[in-house]
């Protein structure tokens, strides 16, 4: 049986399941309310806009809690790292700010934000092997904890920086804005990190700075979850 | 500046997107084209998704209401279409898991009567739509549904599901051929 037999079977079955013309009665009464409440709206800005200014954010937060904090970490990295490292911070940030964007507006195209998650975590380790080679793992749990503190404590504000942004537009799926909005936010915690911790033995950074991002993604999409549901919640309540 | 005023008779022949960018300026005849170029499309989909008229005509008002509230989020030169059936599908799914959260709390109180036989069927040319999809998993139904019954393209079905279009592509040919087995199947026993 060819496709084009297969598609004639669909159309005629359809046509004497779904009676064209049926709907007429329900189509006046959504034109009523809709007509009732009609007033014009500003639409969106372009996406190129949005997704700039979530860059902007994560590099203004990062630079501004690291400069609060101290810049030590900045002046002890070689050239090669800055240069390994910033670029691939700034490229991952791109992404998650891409797909924050996307979240915005239905239909505007695939998620990235798992994407840009698992890349953040994936990548990283793989950039900070590369660069540091102190292997010295004494003291991991007692310098790292600090670090993921500090680091989460500029993903958090930013979190919410993002979402407040994220409610300007119309989110349909709560989860993957979460996850977007998580990773872009723990990205920017990383990024403080790189700039603030002078600390560079290669465990401490792989473990504690790249556990910033993961924590965040995680919190990202349990909170998105959360919203997600409320808001099914309250869209289905009987009027 | 006012844009051109729009008539029923250009309205009829403008493009989904443009009625759409009309509707956000607040423009009754461009919101009324839409509305009935589009409900019919939607209430098609609902109709195959919910198998009920009823539940048909309650997700189609919801999904106009969505879309309302959302239309300042529609992006000038965007494709229309999936962006409202990307709405579209997230009411259905919001419906179906208060269904089953409903279904998974309710209680049977009573034996109910046994239901009247009902008259044979007339006979048909074909299988029915109910039989053809059901045949195929969730996913699947969904795409076939969006390419054949609702007339989307590929492009329009991925946009609307937030995936690729080589994996709608992918779902559209393992349908196809899940279908071709159910209809030589149907064939042989006949």
């Amino acid at each position: 049986m060819t496709s084009g037999e297969m598609d004639k079977i669909l159309a005629k079955a359809a046509d004497r399941a779904l009676p064209r013309g049926a709907e007429a009665a329900a189509i006046g009464r959504v034109e009523g309310a809709i007509l009732k409440d009609l007033r014009p709206v500003r639409p969106l800005a372009p996406a190129w806009v949005f997704t700039l200014s979530f860059v902007a954010l994560f590099a203004a937060a990062a630079a501004a809690s690291a400069s609060a904090l101290g810049m030590h970490g900045l002046p002890v990295l070689s050239g090669l790292q800055r240069g390994l490292i910033f670029p691939a911070l700034l490229a991952t940030a791109w992404l998650a700010a891409a797909a924050c964007t996307r979240a915005m507006s239905p239909a505007a195209g695939s998620r990235l934000g798992g994407a840009a998650l698992v890349l953040a975590v994936g990548v990283f380790p793989i950039v900070f092997a590369l660069v540091f080679h102190d292997y010295d793992a004494r003291n991991l749990v007692r310098e790292g904890i600090p670090c993921l503190v500090a680091g989460l404590c500029v993903a958090i504000p930013t979190g919410l920086a993002i979402a407040w942004i994220l409610r300007r537009g119309f989110v349909l799926d709560w989860s993957a804005a979460g996850i977007a909005a998580g990773a872009l936010s723990g990205l920017a915690g990383l990024t403080m990190l790189e700039l603030h911790c002078a600390n560079l033995k290669a465990i401490h950074v792989i473990v504690w700075h790249v556990a910033v991002v993961l924590v965040s993604g995680m919190l990202g999409l349990g909170i998105g979850s959360i919203a997600g549901a409320a808001r099914r919640r309250a869209v289905s309540q009987p009027c | 500046m006012m844009g051109p005023r729009v008539t029923p008779e250009t309205a009829a022949s403008e493009g989904l997107e443009s009625l759409m960018c009309r509707y956000q300026q607040a423009d009754e005849e461009a919101a009324s084209a839409l509305i009935g170029r589009v409900s019919p499309l939607l209430f098609r989909y609902f109709l195959v998704q919910a198998s009920n008229r009823r539940y048909a005509d309650d997700l189609l008002q919801e999904t106009w209401m969505r879309i309302h509230k959302a239309r300042h989020a529609y992006r000038r030169g965007e494709p229309a279409l999936p962006w409202i059936f990307a709405i579209a599908r997230h009411t259905g799914l919001d419906h179906y898991r208060k269904a089953r959260r409903f279904e998974t709390r309710e209680k049977q109180v009573a034996v109910l009567p046994e239901p009247a036989a009902a008259n044979p069927d007339p006979p048909r040319e074909g299988p029915d739509l109910d039989t053809i999809l059901a045949a195929l998993p969730e996913r699947q139904r969904e795409v076939i549904v969006m390419l054949k019954i609702s007339g989307m393209t590929i492009d329009e079905v991925a946009r609307a599901t937030s995936s690729s279009a080589g994996s709608v592509k992918q779902k559209a040919h393992r349908a196809y051929q899940k279908l071709r087995e159910v209809f030589s199947a149907g064939r042989r026993m006949r």
